[in-house]
């Protein structure tokens, strides 16, 4: 198969990481926007904002949130089954420059990165499947669903969660779990909004988007440019032939 | 004198299509409604003389004769009027709450004569006691949160001070001073604290099912915590709490305190603190790095004519 002709476009998300990325999306958006309305009230008794009548109401908007949390969640917990999976039967490897584990490399490539950007180095860093701004990306979510998610279950089932506390804790608990669910939620979104919006919507070659979430297709082209290392990992040996 | 005059006679047609009262309440308001302004009485106490003979025929006492409850007048100007007799009962009960109703004791212990049980659960809660067996001018009594009894009108109604939308502002109106919190060694900021809790969001953002100060500690009959009576004392919070969250265990009932935030709930205060500072610092990194590769892909695009310092 050496004679292959290296294609147009490379498959970087299967369709099932795709779903999941939509239902991650989707959830993502109805919490904050829900969310956003129980945080910042603006407004008085008598009159609801427009960010809580969208919705139906304040119960509504309630229902809509459980339902969002929860569902991302689900997502989160099929996606590690999926990771488990697939790299228990082999369909997923472990490789230096396909994986999406932190790396040392990674902290040497932001430090380059960032001197490229300051013009204190001629080259950039080459990256694998995953760039740091990758990886920073990916495991923030790791972060709000453990920090977030857990404290909004908790915060849902309020009952069912205060079994779990101990009785010297429940003086503080309580408020704890609210700042952690609302102080983070704040960070998730401006995270979203920076970092993601950024990197796969305004850059100058993926504005409005980047249209890998829907295809899972990335162009030879880009691929070589932003994944060199996965890039000569994949097409490498057929490049002088 | 002849200018008020004209002025009360104007009203008397409008007051007589607005209400269905007898004449003699006409009589009053022929002059009250016109009436503008305050006046101090002979025992120093500021009276507002005016009523608002349109908003009192549309309220729930409407159709009352001004003497139903005013069964007597201690001032000057209508020992003329024909007086209503005052039964021992009221007369007993006005004498006791006269520190509290300088204006009329009578007319505010008149209540009790349609809303009996009601005041009899009063008499007995916090704010009653303070008034009756205290003797203190502060703590609520009727007026104090229906507002006049010449406007009040159903609890289900816009303009009512106790409706859903309107009690927590109702309530903060003495729980919201400082020296009442003070004075009873109650907690400070309680509305504001309330308002930032869950319970108090959902009802800002207008949640029907969201409790507001009287869900958890009653109405007429609001006890002190301590009171082992008042639905939020350790014992009967199971089934205040479980009114809404079934199966409430000791545990859980313990999570609400209204203690204001800061030094002297440390962990919360602490927590709060290190979270803003991996936030600030978060998005620190990320706005810097960002803009930092903006303006560095512009420099390859402009400057360097697309070539960039790259592997090729």
């Amino acid at each position: 198969m050496n004679n292959k002709e290296i294609p147009g476009e490379y498959l970087r998300f299967n369709v099932t990481e795709r779903i999941q990325h939509v239902i991650m999306f989707v959830t993502f958006l109805l919490l904050s926007f829900t969310g956003w309305a129980l945080k910042y009230p603006e407004q008085t008794v008598e009159h609801s904002s427009w960010l809580v009548q969208i919705w139906g109401g304040a119960k509504n908007a309630g229902i809509v949130h459980r339902i969002a949390g929860i569902t991302m969640l689900l997502d989160f917990v099929w996606h590690v089954i999926y990771l488990a999976y697939s790299l228990g039967t082999g369909k997923m490897k472990l490789r230096w420059n396909t994986t999406i584990i932190p790396t040392p490399k990674d902290v040497t490539d932001a430090i380059q990165n960032i001197l490229y950007f300051l013009g204190l180095s001629k080259t950039k860093p080459k990256f694998g499947r995953f760039s740091y701004i990758h990886k920073f990306d990916y495991w923030a979510v790791f972060w709000g669903m453990g920090i977030i998610g857990l404290s909004g279950l908790f915060l849902a089932f309020p009952v069912w969660a205060s079994n779990f506390f101990p009785s010297w804790s429940v003086n503080w608990i309580w408020e704890v779990l609210f700042i952690m669910h609302s102080d983070e939620a704040l960070l998730a979104i401006v995270f979203i909004l920076f970092w993601h919006f950024y990197n796969e919507h305004l850059r100058y070659n993926k504005f409005p988007m980047s249209t890998t979430w829907i295809t899972g297709k990335i162009s030879i082209e880009d691929m070589k440019h932003e994944h060199p290392l996965e890039y000569e990992l994949e097409f490498g040996d057929k490049r002088g032939q | 004198m002849r200018r008020f005059l004209i002025a009360a006679l104007l009203w008397v047609p409008l007051v007589c299509f607005a209400s269905s009262a007898s004449a003699d309440t006409f009589t009053c308001l022929a002059c009250h409604s016109a009436m503008k302004g305050k006046i101090r009485t002979e025992k120093d106490v500021i009276v507002d003389v005016h009523v608002d003979s349109e908003r009192y025929a549309g309220s729930v006492h409407g159709g009352f004769d001004c003497i139903t409850c005013h069964k007597q007048f201690h001032s000057n100007p209508h020992q003329a009027v024909k007086v209503g007799s005052v039964p021992p009962a009221i007369a007993a009960l006005a004498s006791r709450i006269s520190q509290k109703a300088k204006v009329d004791p009578v007319a505010l212990a008149a209540c009790s004569e349609c809303h009996g049980d009601v005041y009899k659960a009063w008499e007995d809660s916090v704010h009653g006691k303070n008034i009756i067996a205290k003797k203190q001018t502060d703590g609520a009594a009727c007026l104090d949160c229906h507002g006049s009894p010449h406007y009040i009108t159903p609890k289900n109604t816009k303009t009512s001070l106790v409706n859903r939308n309107h009690i927590v502002e109702t309530c903060g109106e003495c729980h919201n001073k400082e020296e009442i919190a003070k004075k009873y060694n109650l907690g400070t900021h309680i509305v504001e604290r309330y308002e930032e809790s869950f319970h108090g969001k959902k009802y800002v953002i207008g949640h029907q099912n969201a409790p507001t100060c009287v869900s958890c500690h009653g109405a007429h009959d609001v006890r002190k915590w301590d009171d082992p009576k008042s639905p939020v004392a350790w014992d009967n919070r199971q089934e205040t709490c479980g009114k809404c969250h079934k199966g409430a265990t000791k545990k859980f009932v313990a999570a609400i305190t209204h203690k204001p935030y800061g030094k002297g709930n440390p962990v919360p205060y602490y927590f709060e603190k290190g979270l803003i500072v991996l936030l600030l610092g978060v998005f620190a990194f990320i706005t810097g790095h960002v803009i930092l590769e903006a303006i560095a892909e512009i420099r390859d695009k402009v400057l360097r004519k697309g070539k960039e310092g790259h592997h090729e």
